[in-house]
């Protein structure tokens, strides 16, 4: 017969002594598991006279070991319980439950429909957003029924004002480093002069607008989608629409309004200071004079290299404040769920950026004959 | 009499947010296996007081004792070791929205006990049943109701057994039906398990039906402490009023 301070057993029989308590049962479970699996008895007992209290953990072990023991055939009776433990043992006892309901795993086509009706979903939902944001966006022009007063001027400072410096910094280094690497292969030609035509075309069609948008991604539209989110779990959203607001109307179209207005301002900002970053590389390493690099840019640039970045702003602020809208708006759940919102959102947002980008480069290139 | 054991005891206690004072002098004792009411009106300072028993704010001045033991005088980790034994039930619930109600409940057995995974889900099925929530295990706090999201809280604030109870309005927004069970609940732990429990509540219905003791507060400042026949009867108007008041 195996003994120690709080228990001693036979192949038959297990003894329980002192409190059958949390602190105690952590201790308990592996030793008197091993008693269960070693017994080769068809039938044992465990004696609980000595048991001075018990809690809800040393229930749990005692109903543990029984089911434990039945599936290897044994019979373990609980034996003795003392009168003062009866309450505990029948508060804390599992057999009065509903057993648990086991759901069916669900199978490789009911999983693919179910993604495709929630994609379908979705799409719906996304398309409602785009069309209540569109008409919201014409009429607010002429009314500002339903939004904040002074909204307007307080999102162009949060989110063009303020990214302001960012803008300003990554552009200029942008530039810089586009006319130091090119800098480097034309001057072996004695090109150097066209580091000013390259930067001037690139950061005008392409790098000033989509770095703008790859920042207001980072930046805007992450606030944009945790606010919204977060308004969403707090029933903020609902308390709007119980007052008559409508949460588009009220939160989003301030945003879109802000996001049109600076976008285009900000690229103009970023293509400037991209050419400025180029114009010190042309200067210092390759010793060209500022009147000549300036003279070169304006030779090269035409209104419509400005006007087809500004274009691809203003969609790019599009597709962010509706991106980030659509993910905020759709969060069910707390807080974790609005880091995932926001996560996915500004991941979303730079891709569609990406590939709207592709394709306004291919509208530009068919539409005026010339590549874009 | 058995003189209990006081298992809380607060001693003038001075504590507020900057300048504003909401605690002014305040004392208290809550008994072992008694359950002690602390009410008053909105903005006494009840929730400020059961923090502060948990450490959650620092106070300007006084002591607090649980079990005997002063718990301002404590390193972290001694005082990590004593919320051990201390449950706490707040106001909204305080559920983790990304995980299950069970995986809730889990948490303070997976994190401060060694038992098995097996014995932690029989404990975790054991707690939410005695709530009412044995078929919800597998549900997000956010495909609760308010009430099933706050007895889901009270079973993961009894998920060690602790011998103290702090609830923070555990009645509050629960149809009478349901706050009726929960305090059946509290009445089994005190008298079948020996818990204390430190209820902050509005509920004159359930306070009558669960108080042993009462601390009324009011302006930050506590009037009574004492059995709840004696503080009905202590003539104190604003006792009187309450209880008028809310009985009407």
């Amino acid at each position: 017969m195996e003994k120690s301070r709080h228990f001693k057993s036979s192949s038959d029989l297990l003894v329980v002594r002192g409190d059958l308590v949390l602190r105690n049962v952590e201790k308990f479970e592996s030793p008197l598991k091993k008693w269960v699996d070693s017994s080769r008895e068809k039938i044992a007992s465990i004696d609980l006279e000595a048991v001075e209290s018990i809690d809800s953990s040393g229930v749990a072990l005692l109903e543990e070991l029984v089911e434990r023991a039945s599936k290897k055939g044994l019979r373990l009776n609980l034996i003795n319980t003392p009168e003062h433990l009866q309450e505990s043992m029948q508060m804390f006892s599992s057999a009065m439950l509903p057993a648990e309901t086991v759901t069916a795993k669900e199978s490789f086509f009911e999983r693919l429909g179910r993604a495709a009706f929630n994609t379908g979903k979705e799409f719906i939902y996304v398309l409602y957003l785009v069309a209540d944001s569109f008409y919201f966006s014409v009429i607010n022009l002429f009314s500002r029924k339903g939004v904040r007063k002074g909204e307007y001027t307080s999102q162009c400072i949060l989110i063009g004002m303020n990214a302001f410096p960012i803008v300003a910094l990554i552009s200029f280094l942008i530039g810089f480093i586009l006319a130091l690497q090119s800098a480097s292969q034309l001057r072996q030609f004695g090109a150097g002069i066209y580091v000013a035509d390259l930067i001037a075309v690139s950061m005008t069609r392409e790098m000033g607008p989509l770095m703008t948008a790859i920042l207001f991604a980072g930046r805007s539209g992450s606030a944009i989608t945790a606010e919204l989110a977060t308004m969403v779990v707090t029933e903020e959203t609902d308390a709007l629409k119980a007052m008559g607001l409508d949460v588009v109307r009220y939160n989003l179209v301030p945003k879109i309004h802000a996001i049109s207005t600076m976008m285009p301002l900000l690229t103009i900002l970023s293509m400037f200071l991209g050419v400025l970053g180029a114009l010190l590389i042309g200067v210092s390493y390759l010793g060209l004079g500022v009147k000549p690099f300036i003279t070169e840019v304006i030779s090269v640039l035409y209104l419509k290299d400005i006007l087809t970045g500004l274009v691809k702003s203003v969609v790019f602020a599009w597709l962010i404040v509706l991106t980030s809208a659509a993910y905020g708006l759709r969060v069910r759940g707390g807080a974790a769920e609005v880091g995932r919102a926001t996560t996915a959102s500004v991941v979303t947002s730079i891709f569609l950026v990406i590939l709207a980008d592709s394709i306004l480069g291919l509208i530009f290139y068919y539409s005026t004959k010339s590549p874009i | 009499m058995e003189q209990k054991k006081d298992i809380v005891r607060v001693s003038h206690l001075h504590s507020g947010f900057e300048d504003q004072k909401v605690l002014d002098d305040v004392s208290m004792v809550a008994r072992k296996h008694e359950i002690t009411v602390i009410l008053g009106s909105s903005g006494c300072g009840k929730t400020t007081l059961i923090k502060h028993l948990i450490r959650l704010y620092e106070p300007w001045q006084g002591e607090i004792e649980l079990f005997g033991q002063d718990i301002l005088d404590m390193d972290e980790p001694e005082f990590n070791t004593l919320l051990l034994r201390i449950g706490v039930l707040f106001q909204n619930g305080a559920l983790l929205n990304s995980i299950t109600v069970a995986e809730n409940v889990a948490i303070p057995l997976e994190q401060h006990t060694r038992l098995s995974r097996r014995v932690i889900h029989r404990l975790v099925r054991v707690k939410l049943g005695l709530v009412g929530l044995g078929q919800s295990l597998s549900k997000r706090p956010s495909e609760l109701s308010g009430g099933m999201r706050k007895r889901a809280a009270l079973a993961r604030a009894i998920a060690l057994d602790p011998p103290l109870l702090l609830c923070d309005e555990p009645s509050a927004g629960l149809d009478p039906i349901t706050s009726a069970s929960l305090d059946k609940l509290l009445l089994r732990m005190r008298d079948d398990l020996g818990m204390t429990v430190l209820i902050v509540s509005h509920e004159l219905a359930s306070i009558l039906r669960i108080a042993d003791s009462i601390v009324f507060m009011d302006a930050g400042k506590v009037l009574f402490c004492g059995p709840l026949k004696e503080g009905r009867s202590a003539g104190i108007e604003e006792i009187d009023r309450f209880f008028q008041v809310g009985s009407f």
